[in-house]
C-alpha cells in the first residue's frame, strides 16, 4: 500500500528489564524460550492477599551499574526506567554530543510511578511518625522518569508524560511517531516503566481480578491476571536519519490509533466495539490492509472477560476465518501485567517477532476455550513469516491503543 | 499552526463555579486564596489554599452519574458539560469516533489514592475497598467525560506536574492537525485533597497566613506556593470545521512549544535558557515578535524560585519594553495545580474574545524584592490581538503558547 506520510519512523534502539530478563538479550531468550517470571512477592508483605504472586524483578543489585549519586532519591520505578534507557541508548549507537539536543524529545508512559515511595511516606505518617522523609514524596510524581531521562542525557526537546493506566506507554510510542512525522523532533526516547506497589497489588486483588497461581491467557480455566513490573525504552528516529548513519533498524513504526469504549470504568464493552475499532483504525493509519498482518501481540490479561472480548474484536476486524490463521499471543503470560510499562514491553516483544521472524508464545496454556478460539501460539515460540505486526493495549477507563509495526 | 480554534469554555474554579463567575472575578483581580476550612490544617505548617467552594455537581449531572466519582472527576465532568453547552455542538449529530477527550492533571484523584491505601492499612488485605480503586488512575476523570458524553474517539491523559494541561492541549492540537479528530474536549483538573496538601507541606514549600481566622489574607511574594484546585474544559476544533458549523470562536491557538532544561530534583530549570527558548520558539512559530504580544500570562506561583526565573526570561525577551511591562500571574489568584493551565487558557480566551484585558501586576513584582507587595491593576477595554502564555514546572520543563484573537476577515 501507498505510505501516507513522507516521513518514516524507525526503531533504532531497545532497552528492557523484566522478571524474565534484565537486558534485551536476556529478555529475548526468556520470551522465546517460554520463561515464566511469576513467583512470590518479596517487595512488600503480600501475606493475606487472595493472590500473593507477581512477576517481580528479583535482583537486589539493580543500582549496580550506576554511581551512588545517580540513584539517590530515585524511585524503583524510575530506576527500572533508567536501566532500560541506558541499554536502549547504547544499543542505538547514538552519540548525543553530535545530536541537536533540542530535537530530541522524551515521551514516557507512566502507571503508578513512584507509588512505592509514596506508600513508605504514607505508612510512616499513618503510623504516627512525625516527619516521614519528604524526598519520598518528590519521587512519586508520575512524570519524574521523563524529567530524569531528559536531565541525565542533557536533552532539551519536547517532553510529556502520558498516564492512561495500562495503555500509557503504547500511546507514548504513538505520540513519539507523530512528533517525528510532523518534523517537530528528529529523535524521541519513549517507552514506559512500572514497579510493583502495594496500592495496585491490593487494588487488583480487591477487584478479584488476579489469578492466585499464575495468569493463563486464552485458557479455558483462566482466573485473572498476574501483576508484573519492568521497563522498556525505545529509540524512535527519523528513518532517513537512521539510514544515513547506517545503524541497525529493528522495525518501522507504521501507525497507531487510540480510542475510548465510553462504556464503563473497569469492564470492557460487551460488543468489543472500542477494541475492534482501535485495531481497524491503527491498520488504516499504518496504510496496511488486514491481509498483510501476520501477528498480534494481544493485550491478553487472562481475565475472563478481556480475553473473550479481545478474541471477539479480532474476529470483528479480520473475519472468523482469517482470525483463526493469525498468530495471537500474550506476553503477559511471561512477564505479568506491567500496567504503565506493558505497552512498551509488549511493543519490544512485537518488534522482536518482526526482527527474528519468530512468534513468541502464550505460556501456561492448557485447555482450549471456545470463547478464545484463536491461535495463541501455545507454550512454544515458532518460526514463521512476520511481515506486519500489531500490539494491543487496553486500559481501565476504556482507553484502547493499538500500535502497528513493520520490518526494519 | 494557527488552524486551531476554541469554541466552548467550562470552568469550575476557586474564583467561582461556571465560566461567567470565574471570568468576572478574574477580570477584577479577585483572589481565591483563603485559610483552609475544608479540612483540618492543624497537623501542617501551612494553612492557605484556593479551594473550589459552592460546587454542586447536581447542577451539571444526575446524582446516579456522579455518586461514585472522585472530586476531580466531578469537577472535570461538570466543566465538560458547561463547555459543550457553550460551544453549541450537537454531539449526537457528530461522528463520536472523531471527537477526542484529552485532559492534564498532576495526580488525578489523590484523595481516592489515599482513601484506598488507608483502607488497606486499616483493614488489611481483605479490608481494602474495591470501589475506591478504579478512581485512583489519573485517567479516571477523562474516562468519565467520555463515558458520560458517549465520546468514543481518542482519549488520553497527560501528567506532567505544572504543565499537564499545556501538554494535553498540544496533544489535542496534534490530533486535530493530523485530522484524526474534528473536535477535542481538552482541559485540566486537580483536586486538592488533604493528602496532596500534606505532601507539599512536608516538602516545606507552602505559604502560611499569620493572624486569626477572621483576618484578611495577604499573600506574600516569595512567601511560598499556595496550592489550588479546579477544572476547565475547552472545546478545540480546526478552524474550517468550526466555521462550517457557524460556531462562535473565542480565540486561536497560534503555536505551542515544550522545552526542558537541567534542574535539581524538585526544582525549576536551573538557568531558564530553555524557558526562554520555549517563548522565542512559540513566537517564531506564530510569526510574531515580542512587540506583537499584548498580554503575558505567566505561571509564577509565589515560590520565589519560579517567579524570579520568569522575571529574568521575560526581561530578556521583552527587554525594550521593560519599563511598561505588565504580566498576569494568574496562579496568584487561583493557586498552583496541575490542570491550572486550562483555567489560565480559559481566562486568556475570554479576554481575547471580549477584548477585555487580564488584570496585571508590574513585571518587577515577580522579583519579590523585600518591601514589595502584591498590587493588581484592573483594565478597561483595550484592543488585544495576541497573548503569550508561559508555564514552567519543577523538573525543568517549560511550555510557551501563543493565543490570538480570531479575526472574522481571516475566516475565508
Amino acid at each position: 500500500m501507498r505510505p501516507r506520510h513522507s516521513k518514516r519512523v524507525a526503531v533504532t534502539g531497545l532497552g528492557i528489564i523484566t522478571a524474565i530478563g534484565e537486558s534485551l538479550p536476556a529478555f529475548e531468550d526468556g520470551l522465546f524460550g517460554g520463561k515464566c517470571g511469576i513467583g512470590p512477592v518479596s517487595l512488600f508483605d503480600a501475606t493475606g492477599f487472595p493472590c500473593a504472586v507477581a512477576a517481580e524483578i528479583r535482583n537486589p543489585n539493580l543500582k549496580a551499574s550506576f554511581a551512588p549519586r545517580e540513584t539517590k532519591r530515585v524511585s524503583r520505578c524510575d530506576l527500572l526506567g533508567l536501566i532500560a534507557a541506558k541499554e536502549a541508548l547504547l544499543d542505538s549507537g547514538l552519540d548525543l554530543d553530535h545530536c541537536e539536543r533540542s530535537r530530541v524529545g522524551v515521551v514516557v508512559g507512566g502507571g503508578a510511578g513512584g507509588m512505592l515511595s509514596w506508600e513508605k511516606f504514607r505508612r510512616a505518617s499513618w503510623s504516627g511518625q512525625r516527619r516521614p522523609r519528604p524526598s519520598l514524596v518528590l519521587a512519586s510524581s508520575p512524570c519524574t522518569l521523563t524529567d530524569l531521562l531528559a536531565d541525565r542525557y542533557g536533552l532539551h526537546g519536547f517532553r510529556s508524560t502520558i498516564c492512561t493506566a495500562c495503555s500509557s506507554s503504547a500511546t507514548a510510542i504513538g505520540y513519539g511517531l507523530d512528533l517525528i512525522r510532523s518534523g517537530a523532533q528528529d529523535l524521541v526516547i519513549t517507552g514506559g516503566s512500572e514497579s510493583l506497589s502495594e496500592l495496585t497489588f491490593a487494588g487488583f486483588n480487591a477487584l478479584r481480578l488476579m489469578d492466585p497461581d499464575y495468569c493463563r491467557p486464552f485458557d479455558k480455566n483462566r482466573r485473572g491476571l498476574s501483576l508484573g513490573e519492568g521497563a522498556a525504552i525505545l529509540i524512535l528516529e527519523d528513518h532517513g536519519r537512521a539510514q544515513q548513519r547506517g545503524v541497525h533498524i529493528y522495525a518501522e513504526v507504521l501507525g497507531y490509533a487510540l480510542n475510548a469504549d465510553a462504556f464503563h470504568m473497569t469492564s470492557p464493552d460487551p460488543e468489543a466495539a472500542g477494541m475492534s475499532k482501535v485495531m481497524a483504525k491503527a491498520l488504516d493509519a499504518a496504510g496496511v490492509g488486514p491481509e498483510a498482518l501476520d501477528y498480534i501481540n494481544a493485550h491478553g490479561t487472562a481475565t475472563k472477560i478481556n480475553d473473550q472480548m479481545e478474541t471477539r474484536a479480532i474476529k470483528n476486524v479480520f473475519g472468523a476465518q482469517r482470525a483463526r490463521n493469525l498468530a495471537v499471543s500474550s506476553t503477559k503470560s511471561s512477564v505479568g501485567h506491567c500496567l504503565g510499562a506493558a505497552g512498551a514491553i509488549e511493543a519490544v516483544a512485537t518488534i522482536l517477532a518482526l526482527s527474528r521472524q519468530r512468534v513468541p508464545p502464550t505460556i501456561h496454556w492448557e485447555e482450549p476455550d471456545p470463547d478464545c478460539d484463536l491461535d495463541c501460539v501455545p507454550n512454544q515460540s515458532r518460526e514463521q513469516e512476520v511481515r506486519i505486526a500489531l500490539s494491543n493495549s487496553f486500559a481501565f477507563g476504556g482507553n484502547n491503543t493499538a500500535l502497528v509495526f513493520g520490518q526494519g | 499552526m494557527g488552524d486551531i480554534v476554541f469554541t466552548g469554555i467550562g470552568v469550575i474554579s476557586p474564583l467561582g463555579v461556571g465560566r461567567t463567575r470565574f471570568w468576572e472575578a478574574c477580570r477584577k483581580g479577585r483572589s481565591g486564596i483563603k485559610r483552609i476550612t475544608a479540612f483540618d490544617t492543624s497537623p501542617f505548617r501551612s494553612n492557605l489554599a484556593c479551594m473550589v467552594e459552592d460546587f454542586d455537581p447536581a447542577q451539571f449531572v444526575p446524582p446516579s452519574v456522579y455518586r461514585r466519582m472522585s472530586r476531580i472527576s466531578r469537577m472535570a465532568v461538570a466543566s465538560s458539560v458547561e463547555a459543550l453547552a457553550d460551544s453549541g455542538l450537537d454531539l449526537e449529530a457528530l461522528d463520536k469516533d472523531r471527537v477526542g477527550v484529552v485532559l492534564g492533571t498532576s495526580y488525578g484523584s489523590s484523595g481516592h489514592v489515599d482513601d484506598f491505601y488507608v483502607s488497606l492499612l486499616k483493614g488489611g488485605p481483605r479490608g481494602a475497598q474495591p470501589f475506591l480503586f478504579p478512581e485512583t488512575v489519573p485517567n479516571a476523570p477523562t474516562s468519565h467525560i467520555a463515558i458520560f458524553q458517549g465520546i468514543t474517539g481518542p482519549n488520553s491523559t497527560f501528567c506532567h506536574n505544572e504543565i499537564s494541561a499545556e501538554t494535553a492541549m498540544l496533544y489535542a492540537q496534534n490530533l486535530l492537525l493530523h485530522h484524526l479528530v474534528d473536535v477535542v474536549l481538552v482541559g485540566g483538573a486537580e483536586e486538592l485533597s488533604p493528602m496532596l496538601f500534606s505532601c507539599y507541606d512536608a516538602l516545606g514549600v507552602l505559604q502560611s497566613a499569620e493572624g486569626d481566622h477572621g483576618d484578611p489574607v495577604r499573600p506574600k511574594l516569595n512567601g511560598g506556593i499556595i496550592l489550588g484546585e479546579g477544572a476547565a474544559t475547552l472545546i478545540m476544533e480546526r478552524r474550517d470545521f468550526a466555521l462550517k458549523r457557524g460556531a462562535r470562536i473565542y480565540g486561536e491557538l497560534s503555536s505551542g512549544v515544550v522545552t526542558g532544561g537541567a534542574s535539581a530534583m524538585g526544582h525549576y530549570e536551573t538557568t531558564g535558557h530553555q524557558m526562554r527558548r520555549a517563548i522565542l520558539s512559540a513566537l517564531e512559530l506564530a510569526h510574531l515578535t515580542p512587540d506583537d504580544i499584548d498580554q503575558v500570562d505567566v505561571s509564577a506561583n509565589f515560590s520565589g524560585e519560579l517567579d524570579l526565573l520568569e522575571y529574568e526570561q521575560i526581561v530578556a525577551v521583552f527587554g525594550k519594553r521593560k519599563a511598561e511591562l505588565a504580566v498576569t500571574p494568574l496562579k496568584y489568584l487561583i493557586g498552583d495545580f496541575g490542570g491550572a493551565g486550562a483555567l489560565r487558557t480559559a481566562a486568556t480566551l475570554l479576554s481575547l474574545h471580549q477584548q477585555s484585558p487580564l488584570p496585571t501586576v508590574t513585571a518587577e513584582t515577580l522579583q519579590g524584592l523585600p518591601g514589595r507587595t502584591l498590587h493588581w491593576t484592573v483594565h478597561e477595554k483595550a484592543r488585544l490581538n495576541a497573548t503569550l502564555m508561559i508555564s514552567s514546572t519543577y523538573g525543568g520543563a517549560s511550555a510557551g503558547l501563543v493565543f490570538t484573537r480570531h479575526q472574522e476577515n481571516e475566516s475565508s
